[in-house]
């Protein structure tokens, strides 16, 4: 080992877990990451993707020089010149088009929090309401979900639970931390069901996994909860002195017989009786979680509320055990929503998905390529993107693509050339997370920790710089007035009393508020009511029904008999978070990538074998990558999946852009109608030789 | 001395292991290069880890002609020299559990050397199915789980 080499902590961000880590420097160079093991988050433990952060940082790919699309090609321009041209363009078409025709896009890459909040506070401080981002597709689903019956979507308290119910959720690919929180649960003699089409790596270890048809989460949910009635088994106090709605929540789950839950879900009616004597016996300390597997469907949010209901009725709501309601690090606030709020300006899917942006301010990515191509309502000109690659992750690939093409100015930030970087007009180099500082928050454990800078190079911004240069040049400047980051992230902290010197002391995280439970015996719930909304007078006044009504999946009201095969999409993989890590070479070198999993029985009939070709269809498109033939108990017969992000097989060439949950406006991912057909003659090595 | 403990009963057999240790041994994340494999049979939903134990009386160690094979003082792993390893495979035949593997390109056996004292396949274990303790403490992690198991046949409160 080198003398010269040092060690720093801070935390990953290849996903949003944020564990922390240990970074090795060795003459300014990083030479190995592990876990740092006094952090309460992840005790030292650490997945695979967060030593490669030495791969991305380093990557020969990597960009360090402003790259402009020019007639004959790409050209590397200084970064000055770049950001006075972008900031003399984006002028020009406010001033024809009005602020409105610019949009700002955030994408997961850079993370949420201060990241998310400074691209909100710049495109509101030029004037336009227009902020995207990769929300109007993950994460805001649940949190809606949660938010209309909770007022918050609520953390599970894993480290106390006696019973960890996860639906459509497999957390060590998709949250790889939580595993050992769940692992731990069972040790000490709690129990785990899983629900999912699919056996995930968790189900592996649950006590009962249940397939469940995809879609129909809803159906089961209300089944517990009328099975739970029926017993008695719920939690009185709750619900008579804290809730709204109860006598239209019992009046409606009465038709969810064990019976037709198994007609709708595919899980066997006595399971359903099963799952509820669990979840009576180890109540409160029932940690009730849904995935993204929730969210891509066309009845997604009423199917989410209706397991949100499940939480008052356990009383595990704020429960010790149970779904804590986190209370946030207090900091100054940086969107504009209280000064500008611009809603005047109409922004985009404001109309169309209420509550989206009535609940998260979130404009809607999937009509903006609409107002993209139409000009309707109004013309969308410019689009500053920043870490998102939509014209690989948004539904509709080829509609993205003709979109973003379409814009008069497309700028992108990121840290490769990537799919939706080709497209742009001028793509600047970013900053990887170990070359920027950040607060993060822990909300289960209700520690701070402050991220650490650890490297930098010359030319390449941090997101801070970024928009604060071109506020500048746009005349929003008094907005930006921090000279840099640091100054920034000392102005965030003041109302928390903490200091950046006192944070950067504590890498193993500041406890910045005891972890309290069961605050809503004393202090209202943020619903309208104070009280858990069984019925939801919002969404009522909205057009939607004021109760999680279950409406079955189209797939299986209406099936077509052209398109026979349910296509889940984007269950996630360990090595790759969405369309990123698909560079690193002995990522992609792990494993059969992309592949698309398939029941045994639906392969023999399409007489294929494990790692033949198929050729998969939608009403939207046509690709076609290499079959997984599952074990009879990985998959759903009828059923298959296919991740998301790869280039070779890109599955949203398959996916609508016009079919969505019509509370959230999330779009319908993972129970899309298909066909399969075989490729014929496929070569394999032998048989090309012979 | 410390050991790697397994826990089927916490394996979800996601690879961490195999890629942590295939990158310390070779720079890659393919399995052939790891000392730890993970075998997974989904029918029965079993997750089986192994790695060396790191026998007291390790037959690897005695079977050995070439004399490669060697316990480290310091921190008690058995150890194959690659230098004097001369590809016989019989420690391979010796072993009852499997640990060893033949790297087809170096000619040579090999298995885990607990990477001198800090194993990487524990510290990138997310479930926490593999620990790194000492040997007198080793599968405590049963005795936890029994307690549990008894205390909810007891019916004690507060227990699932």
């Amino acid at each position: 080992m080198s003398q010269t080499r040092q060690v720093f902590q801070t935390l990953c961000r290849m996903c949003d877990d944020h564990c922390a880590i240990n970074v090795y420097m060795e003459e300014g160079r990083i030479a190995d990451i592990d876990g740092y093991e006094e952090h309460p988050w992840n005790r030292g433990r650490l997945c695979s993707k967060g030593r490669a952060a030495i791969d991305l940082v380093y990557h020969p790919d990597r960009l360090f020089k402003p790259l402009k699309r020019t007639p004959s090609g790409w050209q590397e321009i200084p970064l000055e010149q770049a950001l006075d041209e972008i900031a003399g363009k984006l002028a020009r078409i406010r001033d024809a088009h009005g602020a409105r025709s610019i949009g700002v896009w955030k994408g997961e890459a850079v993370g949420f929090a201060q990241q998310e909040d400074l691209a909100r506070r710049f495109v509101h401080a030029i004037g336009s309401p227009n902020y995207f981002s990769n929300d109007s597709m993950c994460f805001n689903g649940r949190w809606i979900g949660y938010g209309t019956v909770h007022g918050a979507w609520s953390v599970p308290d894993y480290e106390h639970t006696r019973l960890v119910l996860l639906w459509g959720a497999n957390p060590p690919h998709a949250h790889p931390n939580m595993t050992q929180m769940i692992m731990r649960a069972r040790r000490r003699g709690g129990k785990l069901i899983v629900l999912d089409p699919r056996l995930s790596a968790v189900a592996r270890q649950a006590d009962l996994h249940a397939p469940i048809r995809p879609g129909t989460d809803g159906a089961l949910a209300w089944g517990l909860i009328r099975a739970l009635l029926e017993r008695g088994a719920y939690d009185r106090e709750l619900v008579a002195n804290h809730s709204v709605g109860f006598p239209q929540l019992q009046a409606y789950a009465g038709r969810f017989t064990p019976e037709y839950v198994e007609g709708e879900t595919g899980v066997p009616a006595s399971l359903v009786g099963e799952i509820a004597v669990a979840l009576a016996r180890a109540a409160p300390a029932v940690v009730n979680y849904v995935g993204n597997g929730l969210e891509h469907h066309e009845n997604g949010i009423n199917n989410i509320r209706a397991v949100a209901y499940l939480d008052a009725l356990l009383g595990a709501l704020d429960c010790k055990g149970g779904n804590r309601l986190a209370e946030g690090f207090p900091t100054n606030r940086l969107t504009l929503y209280e000064e500008r709020p611009l809603t005047d300006l109409e922004p985009i899917g404001a109309k169309r998905f209420p509550v989206l942006y009535g609940m998260r301010q979130e404009c809607h990515t999937m009509t903006a390529m609409d107002a993209i191509l139409s000009g309707r309502p109004y013309p969308l000109k410019a689009m500053v993107l920043t870490a998102a690659n939509p014209a690989m992750t948004n539904p509709n690939t080829e509609k993205v693509r003709r979109a973003l093409g379409a814009l008069e100015l497309f700028v992108v930030r990121d840290l490769f050339l990537t799919e939706t970087a080709q497209l742009a007009h001028y793509v600047l180099p970013a900053a990887s997370f170990l070359e920027r500082s950040e607060l993060h928050a822990h909300a289960m454990f209700q520690v701070v920790t402050l991220t650490r800078k650890l490297l930098s190079f010359p030319g390449v911004q941090d997101e801070y710089q970024f928009w604060r240069d071109l506020a500048h040049r746009l005349g929003a400047g008094a907005y930006f007035p921090w000279k840099n980051e640091e100054e920034l992230t000392r102005w965030l902290l003041q109302p928390s009393g903490l200091t950046l010197e006192q944070l950067a002391a504590h890498p193993e995280g500041y406890p910045y508020r005891p972890v309290r439970y069961e605050k809503w015996r004393e202090m209202p719930l943020r619903t309208p009511s104070g009280k858990v909304e069984f019925t939801s007078q919002y969404l009522k006044d909205l057009g939607y029904p004021e109760l999680a009504e279950y409406r079955p999946p189209s797939y299986q009201s209406s099936p077509d008999p052209e398109y026979p095969f349910v296509l889940v999409t984007g269950a996630r993989k360990l090595l790759f978070y969405h369309s990123r890590f698909q560079n690193i070479e002995r990522f992609a070198r792990a494993g059969r990538n992309p592949e698309m999993e398939m029941h045994p029985a639906d392969a023999a009939r399409l007489a294929l074998n494990d790692g033949d070709r198929a050729r998969v269809s939608s009403r939207v498109g046509t690709i076609e990558l290499p079959v997984t033939v599952t074990a009879p108990n990985e998959i759903l017969p009828g059923t298959v999946q296919i991740t998301h992000g790869y280039r070779q097989a890109n599955v949203n060439l398959l996916t609508p852009d016009d079919v969505f949950d019509p509370i959230s406006g999330f779009p319908l991912l993972k129970a899309l109608p298909v066909k399969v057909e075989r490729l014929g003659n496929t070569v394999t090595p032998d048989s090309a030789i012979s | 001395m410390r050991i790697v403990t397994m826990d089927p009963d916490s394996c979800v057999a996601c690879r961490n292991c195999e890629y942590a240790c295939a990158f310390k041994q070779a720079q890659t994340f393919e399995r052939r290069d790891s000392n730890i494999r993970v075998n997974f049979y989904p029918e029965e939903r079993v997750c089986i880890p192994g790695t060396c134990v790191h026998c007291e009386e390790p037959w690897c160690l005695e079977v050995c002609p070439a004399s490669a094979i060697r316990r480290n003082p310091d921190i008690g792993a058995v150890e194959i020299d690659p230098e004097r390893c001369a590809g016989c495979k019989m420690c391979m035949l010796a072993c009852p559990y499997g640990a060893i593997r033949f790297d087809a390109r170096a000619r040579v056996a090999r298995k885990c050397d607990l990477c001198g004292g800090d194993p990487r396949c524990v510290k990138f274990c997310i479930s926490g199915a593999l620990q790194y303790v000492e040997a007198e403490e080793a599968f405590g992690f049963r005795r936890t789980s029994f307690d549990a198991h008894l205390m909810h046949m007891l019916g004690k409160k507060g227990q699932p």
